[in-house]
């Protein structure tokens, strides 16, 4: 299995709040229509 | 983008057990990090993307030529892909850090998940789902500590195994090592056993919630409650259907907001024994422990309810997260190196499997009854 090794802990923002930001800075890119409609 | 040091694939390789089978190349400043994402990103999209076309493709086929064929969704073929690539060819160093990104897309589309969910409703099914977790956390650690005795396993391993199993997989793993004082060998097993058990889950699952006849709810509620790895609960959840998918991701992550109270347990208990830290100051170490992403999640989900976004802006949202779901799959499929799975010791890999097949036994029947009584 790949990342069978425990994370080493850094000092530094979380992965989840990097995740956070990226995710509503996107919500309000499509919020003020600042990025064309996303399709699937 | 996130640094490469904040992704889940360790450049160590002190142990031989479970040794990850890519490394990430140590890069220095930010521009180097970043650079080194890009040809792992491609090669996620290229697999997901992959994914989707055989999708589309044999959906076109059979509407073509009127032949009944499945709807197989994108999500089993991204991950088959990338299973025989990590499986076959293997994955090269260069494409590492750009791999491992794939739980930074899996958390960042869950919060993007949120603009699908009434605040109501998430506090609904996520009542529910934390009710269920209780009783079937309660009952799954006490069977794992007693399958951990009758198997000799070390304590800490044991505890590792029990976190992983009844809480949330690898992330619970890592948040509580360090807590306990566990080995990295211990961990290494312990993470081993329950990302294989994850990928095993992915498989049985859903046929199990075909030959049962379960509701979109019902199951995408039992997967988000037995599945232990986040990626592998959503993916377990999709693979049902797209309705399924999305309770199996709020389920999971009220499961994933308990993490700090159980690893907290877990620290005081072998602190008492005098074989971890003791912990001073518990809501600090609970806040440090929270997975933020939950966070985001019901931020989202409270500004769709008020009306924030429009109804084709909330289309867009959704499709945001469908696409960083396909990066998601595409890397639990890369990452998932079935070889290794023979070099575990037997022991770690039975108690985790006989756990598991008792709390989907367990979890089961509590949908079962939360769906009766509850009104799922």
């Amino acid at each position: 299995m790949l990342n069978t090794q425990p994370a080493p802990s850094r000092p530094g923002p979380s992965l989840d709040l990097y995740a956070v930001a990226l995710a509503l800075l996107a919500a309000l890119l499509v919020r003020f229509n600042l990025i064309p409609p996303i399709k699937w | 983008m996130i640094p490469a040091h904040q992704t889940n694939i360790s450049s160590s390789k002190e142990t031989s057990i479970a040794t990850a089978a890519i490394a990430t190349p140590k890069a220095e400043s930010f521009g180097q990090r970043a650079v080194a994402l890009v040809p792992g990103l491609l090669l996620l999209g290229a697999v997901g993307y992959a994914g989707k076309f055989i999708e589309l493709s044999i959906n076109a086929y059979a509407k073509a030529h009127h032949t009944p064929f499945p709807d197989i969704e994108f999500v089993l073929w991204a991950i088959v892909i990338g299973l025989i690539i990590a499986n076959t060819v293997g994955i090269p160093r260069i494409f590492a850090p750009g791999v491992a990104t794939y739980e930074f897309w899996l958390k960042a589309g869950i919060v993007l998940l949120g603009s699908r969910f009434l605040l109501g409703d998430v506090l609904h099914l996520g009542g529910i789902s934390l009710l269920l977790v209780a009783i079937a956390l309660s009952l799954s650690l006490t069977f794992m500590h007693l399958l951990g005795r009758a198997f000799k396993l070390k304590p800490k391993l044991t505890s590792l195994l029990a976190i992983g199993s009844a809480i949330c997989g690898v992330s619970a793993i890592i948040a509580a090592k360090p807590s306990i004082d566990a080995d990295d060998e211990d961990a290494s097993y312990a993470i081993a056993a329950i990302l294989a058990l994850g990928a095993i889950s992915l498989f049985t699952f859903p046929l199990i919630g075909h030959a049962l006849h379960l509701s979109d709810k019902a199951y995408g509620l039992w997967a988000g409650l037995a599945v232990d790895n986040t990626a592998e609960a959503t993916a377990a959840g999709a693979l049902y259907s797209d309705a399924a998918g999305k309770v199996a991701v709020l389920a999971k992550t009220s499961r994933n907001a308990l993490i700090g109270f159980i690893v907290l347990a877990y620290a005081i208990y072998w602190s008492s024994r005098g074989q971890a830290q003791v912990i001073t100051n518990k809501a600090q170490f609970l806040w440090k422990k929270f997975p933020k992403f939950v966070l985001g999640f019901l931020l989202i989900s409270l500004l769709a309810t008020v009306g924030f976004f429009s109804k084709p802006q909330l289309a867009s949202l959704a499709n945001l997260s469908r696409w960083a779901f396909l990066l998601t799959f595409a890397g639990v499929g890369l990452r998932t190196n079935l070889r290794e799975l023979g070099r575990q010791g037997w022991r770690p890999f039975a108690v985790g499997a006989i756990g598991e097949a008792f709390i989907a036994l367990l979890t089961l029947g509590l949908v079962y009854g939360a769906d009766h009584y509850l009104k799922l």
